[in-house]
């Protein structure tokens, strides 16, 4: 097969997904079955990626005659860290996200040959989940690395997106905070404090560990936003901070800048994926449980079978994204989810086996939980 | 010097008292998870029973005289009690030990077999001398935290095994022998071999087929213990990931993956093949810290690649490292 009709193929299927955003934003009828594209993202990734074709092999699994989209196996997020998933050559690669390190040094990546369809999604969700009830755009502020300093993170480039297509027009200077690590607070009040005098509300996008640096540093002081003000927080951890319960950092969030209840959404992505999840709390959704947008299915799985298990029970997460057209449509994660009306639950990562010995863990190798 | 030596053939004459005490051998069952030809084999090969006096000069000479050793044994294999109290006695007349609470039987029945007053069982931590503790980082950590001031820790973490084949090898023979690493306290030691170096794709995939067919062969012998559900998840993850990767071997109670990185497979009888290009060195790199022993077809070439840290020997014998100090010698 020649590189152009590779190229067509794909560029068919990048429509073909990118139609479920466009419905979606027209609040239209989703252009065709959910399955009948996954099946097709499925044959398409086996025939042009070895891996996939070898996963689908070691599991007898026989795309041609699959009829659900549950028979086509799941690429583990491991895959990611340790060959390349991608139905592409490098050579045509225009991006490649990264995600952070882990102790082994292994860094997942994920090759991207075009991002139209990556950011027509992650433009079209967010927009829903974070500024779809406001009349004017708000002011974007981040409090995290700009794309210059972190130009391999999917979460930047998305931050990078929201901050140019949803927020109003600003200099990177009035939108990024943080610097070399360091969050700059004299700079975030005054720029706030011009917002509140304007009555210009703020979309705040921001890390989980950014916003334990921000209360850190009010030291219990209040930092009010301007009204109808939003927070998307997104991320955990990772020894970057201390680690605080989400419900109880979602407390101090709402307290701190004086927010409404409903006004901090959880943002739930990953490097691996094209899609993101978010808390529907600005539409009437639950703290707590995350909604997919209708190009992405969370499937709860038993971690040893891999079969879905009943909703309401936990399970490890399988995501099929039909945005992932030239990577892995449908990606097997650790972390524990639990369906439930509305969405899912975001559960932690599943926890690796007890050591009944002094052998490493595969945990500890990878960096831990 | 003597009475350190003799103190030190005490333990090693009480382990062999119990070697083949049959109560504690059906109480090892259930704590080790081991197969009954597991926990035969462990007892019968892989208990250092018979060390030469130049091996226990160097495990004296490995340690440093204290007033006390309180031993925490957290995390290790169950024969490894020996071993612990072994350089515990080299070090201090009065030991105390803390058995793991998973496998408390071996350990346990040693103190007893000691029979000595000033080595006893106890759960508290020493207010003088030192600390060993056998365990993950997480473990240690803690007990360095809260250990009294001026009580030494000393921490013997988690690591793994990685066998090394060069180009000359008979991958038939390294295999059966990689295998004997493999098989023993179902690779939940820290001297388990889980990684195989081998160069070349067509000797990679040769290595892989042979060593999955010892390993099945080994089942039969010494059928592998019980695998509990996170094990079993870890193992379908590194499955998954491999079959990506690379390929993989499934048998009754074994994984042989194969691909050109590095990846970790779960314990269990589980071992990655890595299939070498170019300098082997680049690819143990993000391994390397870990590394505690290296088994190799031949000794002089493993020597010039191994970390500085890690035993080595020949394949086969990774898993019966003389009674000559820690296992684990890194610092």
């Amino acid at each position: 097969m020649t590189t152009c009709l590779r190229v067509d193929e794909a560029d068919a299927l990048h429509a073909r997904a990118r139609a479920f955003v466009k419905a979606f934003e027209q609040s239209a009828a989703e252009p065709e079955s959910f399955d009948a594209l996954a099946l097709d993202l499925a044959r398409f990734q086996a025939s042009r990626s070895l891996g996939y074709a070898r996963l689908c092999a070691s599991r007898d699994v026989d795309l041609r005659h699959a009829t659900r989209v549950s028979q086509a196996p799941a690429v583990p997020t491991d895959a990611f860290k340790v060959t390349r998933v991608a139905t592409f050559p490098a050579s045509d690669e225009r991006v490649v996200f990264r995600t952070s390190g882990t102790t082994v040094g292994a860094r997942g990546s994920h090759a991207m040959r075009t991002t139209t369809t990556y950011d027509a999604g992650a433009l079209a969700f967010g927009r829903w989940a974070l500024v779809s009830d406001l009349k004017t755009r708000p002011a974007v502020l981040v409090l995290g690395p700009s794309p210059r300093e972190a130009p391999d993170s999917s979460l930047t480039h998305m931050i990078d997106l929201f901050a140019r297509d949803l927020g109003a027009p600003a200099t990177s200077k009035e939108t990024y905070f943080i610097e070399d690590g360091t969050l700059d607070l004299v700079a975030l009040d005054e720029r706030v404090s011009r917002l509140v005098l304007q009555e210009v509300p703020v979309l705040l996008l921001t890390t989980s560990f950014a916003l334990v640096h921000l209360l850190d540093a009010l030291g219990g002081m209040t930092f009010k936003l301007p009204k109808t003000s939003r927070v998307m927080q997104t991320g955990g951890f990772k020894g970057k901070s201390r680690e605080v319960d989400s419900a109880e950092l979602e407390a101090a969030v709402i307290e701190a800048l004086g927010l409404e209840a409903t006004h901090v959404v959880s943002e739930y992505g990953m490097t691996e994926l094209s899609s993101q999840f978010y808390e529907a709390t600005l539409h009437g959704g639950t703290r707590g449980v995350h909604k997919e947008p209708p190009w992405a299915r969370v499937i709860a799985v038993n971690p040893e079978t891999l079969d879905p298990v009943p909703d309401g029970e936990i399970g490890i997460a399988r995501i099929v994204d039909l945005l992932n057209v030239e990577s892995a449509f449908a990606v097997q994660t650790a972390d524990r989810v639990r369906r439930v009306d509305g969405g899912f639950e975001l559960l932690g990562r599943a926890a690796g086996a007890a050591p009944r010995g002094c052998s490493i863990g595969i945990d500890e190798l990878l960096g831990g939980s | 010097m003597t009475d350190r030596v003799s103190r030190v053939r005490g333990v090693v004459e009480a382990a062999r008292a119990i070697a083949h005490d049959s109560a504690l051998f059906e109480a090892l069952l259930p704590s080790t998870g081991l197969s009954r030809e597991g926990v035969r084999l462990a007892l019968d090969e892989h208990l250092e029973l018979e060390p030469s006096d130049e091996e226990l000069a160097r495990l004296i000479a490995s340690t440093t005289p204290c007033v006390h050793v309180h031993v925490i044994l957290s995390a290790n294999v169950f024969v490894g009690a020996l071993r612990a109290i072994a350089i515990a006695r080299a070090s201090s007349e009065r030991v105390t030990v803390r058995p793991s609470s998973r496998e408390p039987h071996f350990a346990s029945a040693l103190v007893q077999a000691i029979g000595h007053p000033d080595v006893q069982l106890s759960g508290l931590a020493p207010s003088e001398g030192e600390i060993h503790v056998y365990g993950h980082d997480e473990t240690i950590t803690d007990v360095v935290a809260r250990a009294a001031s001026g009580v030494v820790v000393r921490g013997h973490g988690a690591g793994l095994g990685v066998a090394l084949i060069d180009v000359e090898a008979d991958l038939q023979a390294c295999a059966r022998s990689l295998a004997r690493d493999v098989v023993p306290f179902d690779q939940r030691g820290c001297l388990s071999p889980r990684v195989a170096f081998v160069t070349g794709a067509e000797r990679s995939r040769a290595f892989s087929d042979a060593l999955h067919a010892e390993l099945e062969e080994a089942e039969v012998r010494v059928p592998r213990g019980r695998q509990d559900d996170r094990e079993a998840e870890e193992l379908e993850r590194y499955a998954s990931t491999v079959a990506y990767a690379g390929s993989l071997s499934r048998g009754r109670a074994n994984a042989v993956g194969r691909s050109t990185t590095v990846i970790v497979p779960p314990p269990g009888r589980n071992v990655h093949v890595v299939e070498v290009a170019g300098e082997l060195g680049a690819l143990l790199d993000p391994i390397t810290r870990w590394v505690v022993a290296v088994g190799a077809s031949d000794l002089s070439w493993a020597r010039s690649i191994a970390p500085v840290h890690a035993r080595v020997s020949k394949l086969g014998a990774m898993q019966r490292p003389p009674l000559d100090g820690p296992v684990d010698l890194r610092r």
